[in-house]
C-alpha cells in the first residue's frame, strides 16, 4: 500500500505511530491486533521501519554495524554469515570502511538489510526511494517485491509515484491527516497526473 | 537472560564506538585534569587545606567529567537518529538503558587511573597500595551512582538545543547523596579513618547506587518516548 499526499499531510506520522514511535492523539492504531504503545516489543518483531534517517553510527564499518543488529535479533552474526547479506546490496566490497565514508545511497542500503535481519511481517518504508541513483532505486524495487512475495505486507510513504504505483496494490491519498482518496496504483498515478 | 545478552551487544557497541572517538575520552580526560589543577591553583600553596579538600576536588572533577561525557554519548546516538533505530528493533528499552548506563559507567572508570596520581600529586597526598585501591573502589562506585541517572537524564535531554544547560541542572540536585558520600568516604581513606565510618559511608554510598540503577532502569522506557 502507498501513502501519498503533500508534505505535511501526514504519511510520516502514520507510519511513526504505526511503529509505535508516536502516540495517537486521538484514535486507535492496531499491527496485527496489537496496540503499537502497549504491546511494544511483541509489535517491533512483527514490523520493521526504514525512515529517512539511516540509523547508522558514523564510526562504525558496515560488517559491524550489521554484526550489533544481527547479535540484537538474535541471528547468526559470523562475517560469513553477515557478507552475502553485504553482497546483496553491492557493499561487499567495503565492509572494513566506516560508515562516515559511505555516501547516502550506500548508507540507505546498509539500512535497508536491518530488515532483511528483521524478515517482518510488515514493512514500513519512509521515501524508501530517497537518496538512491537510479540502480539503488532498481534495488530497492527488487526488494521491495522480493519482501511481498516473502509473505511481507508493505506500507510505503513516497513522493516518487509513478516508481511506486507500479508496486503497489492499493494506494491512498492523504491531506492533513485525513484520507481524501482511495484506489490502487494506476488510479493514483493518474488522479495525481491530472493535478499536475 | 535476553535484556543481559541485548546489553552487554550495546556496551561492546559503545566501548567500540569509544575506541574509534578517543579524541572524546582524551577531552574529557584533560578538563578533569585541569579541573584539578585549578582547583589546586584555587586553595593556594597551603598543603594542609589541599590534603584536607583533596576528596572534594577529586569527586567534583568526576562529577563535571561525567555530565561532558553523558551528554556526548547521547550525541553519537542522535547522529542518522541511531538511538531510534535501536528503539525500533525488538530491543527492551531496560536493555537499552542498562548497556548505555554500563557503557558510561566504564568510561568513567577509565578516568581513575589519571586522576587519582594526578589529585594525590597535586594536592600532596601519600597513601599506601591498599588505600590506592580502596580509593579505586568507591570511585566505581561514585561513577556508578552518577551514571544510572546521568544516563537517564542525558537520554531525556539529548533532543533539546539546552541539553549542556539542562543536564548538569538536572543532575546534580539529584546526585547529591553520592557527592555526599562519595566525598566523605575519600576524605577518610585520604585522611584516616580513627572512627571507623568508612564502611558506612560506602554502604550508603552503594545503596543509593542500588537504588538509582533500578528506579532509573525503570524510567528509562518512558525518557525515550518521543511522544508525537
Amino acid at each position: 500500500m502507498v501513502l501519498a499526499g503533500s508534505n505535511g499531510s501526514g504519511k510520516t506520522t502514520l507510519l511513526r505511530i504505526a511503529a509505535g514511535l508516536y502516540k495517537p492523539s486521538r484514535g486507535k492504531i492496531e499491527v496485527y491486533g496489537l496496540d503499537p504503545q502497549r504491546e511494544r516489543l511483541e509489535c517491533r518483531r512483527a514490523l520493521s521501519m526504514i525512515s529517512h534517517q539511516a540509523y547508522l553510527y558514523d564510526r562504525l564499518t558496515a560488517i559491524e554495524t550489521l554484526r550489533i543488529w544481527a547479535r540484537l535479533l538474535d541471528r547468526p552474526s559470523a562475517d560469513s554469515d553477515l557478507m552475502p547479506l553485504l553482497a546483496s546490496v553491492g557493499l561487499e566490497r567495503r565492509p572494513r570502511l566506516q560508515v562516515a565514508g559511505f555516501s547516502a545511497g550506500m548508507r540507505k542500503r546498509l539500512t535497508l538489510l536491518r530488515t532483511r535481519l528483521e524478515q517482518p511481517r510488515l514493512l514500513l518504508l519512509d521515501e524508501p526511494f530517497s537518496a538512491l541513483d537510479v540502480e539503488g532505486k532498481r534495488q530497492v524495487e527488487d526488494w521491495i517485491r522480493d519482501a511481498r512475495e516473502a509473505g511481507a505486507a508493505v506500507i510505503m510513504a513516497s513522493h516518487a509515484i509513478l516508481r511506486v504505483s507500479r508496486l503497489c496494490d492499493r494506494a491512498v491519498l492523504l491531506e492533513r491527516g485525513q484520507i481524501v482518496w482511495r484506489g490502487d496504483g494506476e488510479g493514483l498515478a493518474r488522479r495525481l497526473g491530472e493535478q499536475a | 537472560m535476553n535484556v543481559i545478552r541485548q546489553a552487554l551487544v550495546l556496551v561492546g557497541k559503545d566501548m567500540l564506538l569509544e575506541w574509534r572517538g578517543r579524541s572524546r575520552f582524551i577531552s574529557v580526560l584533560l578538563f578533569g585534569v585541569v579541573t584539578l589543577l585549578l582547583f589546586s591553583f584555587a586553595v593556594g600553596p597551603d598543603s594542609v587545606a589541599l590534603r584536607a579538600a583533596a576528596a572534594g576536588f577529586l569527586v567534583l572533577a568526576l562529577l563535571l567529567s561525567s555530565t561532558l561525557s553523558l551528554s556526548e554519548s547521547f550525541r553519537l546516538e542522535q547522529e542518522e537518529r541511531a538511538l531510534e533505530g535501536l528503539v525500533l528493533l525488538p530491543v527492551d528499552p531496560v536493555a537499552l538503558f542498562y548497556g548505555k548506563a554500563i557503557g558510561n559507567t566504564l568510561f568513567l572508570l577509565l578516568l581513575a587511573p589519571i586522576f587519582t596520581p594526578v589529585a594525590l600529586v597535586l594536592y600532596s597526598v601519600e597513601l599506601g597500595a591498599m588505600k590506592i585501591l580502596t580509593l579505586v573502589g568507591l570511585w566505581a562506585l561514585a561513577a556508578a551512582g552518577l551514571s544510572a541517572p546521568g544516563t537517564l537524564y542525558a537520554a531525556m535531554t539529548s533532543r533539546l538545543r539546552s541539553q549542556d544547560v539542562l543536564l548538569p541542572l538536572l543532575l546534580f540536585p539529584l546526585v547529591v547523596p553520592v557527592l555526599m558520600g562519595s566525598v566523605k568516604a575519600m576524605a577518610l581513606v585520604l585522611g584516616g579513618d580513627p572512627l571507623e565510618q568508612l564502611r558506612s559511608w560506602t554502604v550508603l554510598l552503594g545503596g543509593f547506587a542500588v537504588i538509582y540503577w533500578s528506579l532509573c532502569g525503570l524510567l528509562f522506557p518512558y525518557a525515550i518516548e518521543e511522544g508525537g
